[in-house]
């Protein structure tokens, strides 16, 4: 008896595992099919990038993983040319500036409109501008850092933004600013849809309505953002993708795993020890972005012992840069010992680093009354950054070398919204973190990082100083090329005796796609627009 | 065999004869003869040595770095090889060990100090008192217990403390209810009730008889459990909720692997064949202990 229900079990269990297997192999026939379909005219971009961006209104965030997506959603005034960061046409055709350098006049682009169906012209331009004019470095933060604060603020740059006839609008300043035009052309200052701003109110960035080459379609939160071609853009014959799909995947390796399996086509961050393992697979190749950005660890300067700058300098004597590159970065960066990066004019290269000098550090240490060290936190981002592939493990190797002259450092890490919101509050005593020049000038990283205005925006670390206050404004103000530079060399020198940072990298982020990929040329921002890619 | 049958009298009981065994020795006679348990407790000696001499045995520090070494093979330098950061990963396989084997015993530890109070009084007392704490158990259990210590590590702060915390609370309903249940067969027990009788204060009862007359079933669910603690403490390391950098933890050790699986896959093989050697060490032992210590199984 016993035996006859053995078999029973047996034959069943048979059967059901062949069944099983049956429904497995039928869906994976069908999935073959999907991709020999794709195969034949791919129109679909999937990008693979290690974080979900925080909201698609460009004007309220400050990381690069919502700009990225923003970008190709909204346009610009003006935009950048393909590798660099000079000034190109965009919504705006054309552009005048008066002898004073106070009154900027752009002709608009007539006939685009915004993917709601309503019309793009100088009312909606100057709608965006007060909207951001009228709020504060919580709302709008990026606004703040670039046009020197909101509208009450005494160091306000621009006065008014005025619409001369439909197609034409009018932005008055205050005191010239240099970087003017390279500042309205960057990703965050896009212009979107009044009508459905005053529609969706504070899910705007939810629902995101620019004029740019994809139609916002859909975002499940921490997985994919879904864009489309708009089929009306105002440069003709583009974009050419059907369908553009930003997906969420925060591990390097499993990114590229996704990437060598099919899942997706083009993958940033790679991390430098799989180098090899792409260049030498015909399939596939190697995207260098151009340089422009650092990474730091940022010293809040208004935290326990950080307060002291001969602790801050201590600090930075401790940190082996080169070891961390060769082992982090597989040598695709330089060390940083200006919080600019070389390509910019105005770095200054007289500059002396802090030598890795573990005696020295000690002494300095000793000097500023700790000679025994201190406890501090370490904070490492939790997903992956173009100017650091894996923060955990930098921190992990700053957090070896700091032991070694008795500051003992507790790495934290919180989820990346989070970790920006914390550490924009000051709560952070060392926090890693970095920067992507936007714009391509020097104001848009020691402005926009260390000046006393971006505290609160993009100033992290609290610190503050008056005499480099004045001269990066001045630096604003004036249109004479050689004398900025002068003055931005000067402030790196003041940045570098009072050490609001210990410097890292200057990193040669790394992606890799299909081989088959046309188009698509990295920009120095960080921030593609997908208008001219496509699969040969 | 008759004959030892007659010895599996209860201690308590006071029949010891001169022939007699005592259960525990038997319990030791039986458990050497069986192989596998005697290699689980090899096993788990083996370790236990290696944590109580791992400065003597770590040939470097466990958080010696050294960046130009990084990611090298296994040589007669650096048995285990190197892991990213140039660390000798034998050394810290080695320091691994105190990390485990002290969250695996003291989450245990706890959970049973905690379960059994709660258990004893669940059983002994009864009614609303074991309707209360037996529900509050029901509720504990209804969680998968690793997303239960995620969520306590999640409340406390990641750190290998709250780690072996959260781990002894997951813990707790399982003793709870191995010794209520226990208790409750005990309580009927004539000598109990002999016990009450004399006019025995609940808590000598509950501490002298009783306690003591559950200890078998405890032994051995500890021991397995620590295998099973060992297990969820990596777990909570690899998701990066347990023990924190630069502490050598043997699951925080394959999660930094994890990007070098192909290039360097000894940095992941040796942690790995710890944890899986550990706990299978402990299960070996729990399974050979439950075998040795329950009369029933005598044959």
């Amino acid at each position: 008896m016993k035996k006859k229900w053995l078999l029973a079990m047996l034959v069943f269990l048979l059967a059901l595992s062949t069944a099983l297997a049956g429904c497995g192999k039928s869906e994976e026939t069908s999935g073959e099919k999907n991709n020999d379909q794709e195969k034949s005219a791919q129109s679909t971009l999937v990008y693979g990038r290690g974080g979900d961006s925080v909201s698609l209104d460009p004007a309220v965030v400050t990381d690069g993983e919502s700009l990225k997506v923003t970008k190709n959603i909204f346009d610009t005034l003006l935009d950048y040319n393909d590798g660099d960061t000079s000034i190109q046409p965009a919504l705006a055709t054309e552009w005048e500036i008066s002898p004073d350098g106070l009154t900027y006049t752009f002709k608009l682009r007539q006939g685009v409109k915004f993917h709601d169906g309503t019309d793009f012209n100088a009312e909606a331009v100057v709608f965006n501008f007060e909207r951001w004019a009228n709020g504060n470095a919580d709302t709008f933060p990026y606004y703040g850092s670039m046009f020197g604060g909101y509208k009450n603020d005494e160091s306000h740059v621009i006065k008014e933004v005025k619409a001369v006839d439909e197609y034409t609008v009018q932005f008055v300043l205050k005191r010239p600013q240099a970087p003017f035009l390279k500042n309205i052309a960057m990703t965050p200052f896009a212009i979107a849809s009044p009508a459905a701003i005053e529609k969706y109110g504070d899910k705007f960035g939810e629902n995101p309505v620019g004029t740019g080459p994809f139609v916002f379609k859909e975002w499940k939160r921490n997985e994919r953002i879904v864009l489309e071609k708009n089929e009306n853009y105002w440069l003709e014959g583009y974009p050419k993708l059907k369908q553009l799909i930003f997906v969420s995947i925060p591990d390097n390796s499993a990114r590229l795993n996704a990437l060598l399996k099919g899942e997706i086509d083009l993958m940033e961050d790679l991390n430098p020890a799989d180098l090899k393992q792409i260049e030498g697979n015909k399939d596939f190749k190697i995207f260098k972005r151009p340089s422009m950005n650092v990474g730091y660890v940022g010293l809040t300067a208004t935290r326990g012992p950080l307060k002291n700058k001969l602790v801050r300098q201590a600090l930075n004597h401790a940190v082996d840069k080169q070891a961390i590159i060769d082992a982090f970065y597989a040598g695709q960066a330089e060390p940083a010992k200006n919080p600019l990066p070389p390509s910019i004019p105005g770095y200054n290269d007289e500059i002396q680093d802090y030598p890795f000098d573990l005696e020295k550090a000690k002494q300095l240490l000793a000097e500023a009354g700790y000679p025994n060290g201190f406890e501090m936190e370490l904070w490492a981002m939790p997903v992956p950054r173009p100017y650091m592939p894996d923060g955990q493990k930098v921190a992990e190797a700053i957090q070896a070398n700091f032991e070694k002259i008795g500051v003992k450092a507790k790495i934290v890490t919180y989820e990346w919204a989070t970790y920006l919101d914390k550490a924009a509050k000051g709560e952070a005593d060392a926090f890693l973190l970095g920067w992507t020049g936007d714009n391509g000038d020097a104001d848009n990283f020691l402005y926009a990082l260390l000046d006393k205005d971006s505290i609160g925006s993009n100033n992290y670390t609290y610190y503050s100083n008056d005499e480099l206050h004045k001269i990066l404004v001045e630096a604003q103000t004036i249109s004479d090329e050689n004398k900025r530079i002068e003055l931005y060399k000067k402030a790196q020198e003041i940045i570098k005796e009072d050490a609001p940072w210990i410097p890292l990298v200057h990193s040669t982020p790394l992606l890799a796609g299909k081989a088959n990929i046309e188009g698509f040329n990295p920009h120095p921002t960080g921030s593609d627009k997908f208008t001219k890619v496509e699969f040969k | 065999m008759a004959e030892l049958a007659r010895n599996e009298a209860p201690i308590e009981t006071i029949q010891e004869n001169e022939k007699a065994i005592s259960p525990w020795r038997e319990g030791w006679r039986r458990f050497k003869k069986n192989k596998m348990a005697m290699v689980g407790m090899g096993i788990v000696l083996f370790f236990i040595l290696l944590a109580v001499f791992a400065p003597l045995i770590a040939p470097y520090g466990i958080n010696d770095q050294n960046l130009s070494l990084r990611l090298q093979a296994p040589s007669k330098e650096h048995l285990f090889g190197t892991d990213d950061f140039g660390r000798d990963i034998f050394s810290r396989v080695v320091y691994g060990a105190r990390i485990s084997l002290w969250v695996g015993f003291f989450s245990v530890l706890g959970s049973v100090i905690v379960g059994s109070l709660l258990g004893i009084i669940a059983g002994y007392y009864g009614r609303w008192v074991d309707g209360i704490i037996s529900r509050l158990f029901d509720i504990m259990l209804a969680f998968p217990s690793i997303l239960l210590a995620i969520g306590i590590v999640a409340v406390l702060g990641p750190s290998l403390k709250n780690a072996l915390i959260a781990i002894a609370i997951i813990n707790i309903p399982n003793f709870g209810r191995l010794i209520r249940s226990r208790v409750l067969s005990i309580k009927q027990e004539e000598y109990i009730t002999a016990a009450k009788a004399i006019g025995m204060s609940d808590a000598r009862i509950l501490f002298h008889h009783i306690l003591p007359n559950s200890m078998t079933p405890i032994i051995v669910q500890g021991t397995l459990a620590i295998a099973t603690a060992i297990i969820e403490a990596a777990a909570l390391g690899f998701l990066g909720l347990g023990a924190q950098p630069p502490n050598p933890e043997w699951g925080k050790m394959l999660a930094d692997s994890k990007a070098y699986l192909t290039q360097a896959p000894w940095t992941m093989i040796f942690p790995g064949l710890a944890i899986m050697l550990t706990v299978l060490g402990f299960n070996l032992m729990g399974d050979g202990l439950r075998d040795a210590l329950d009369p029933r199984m005598k044959n």
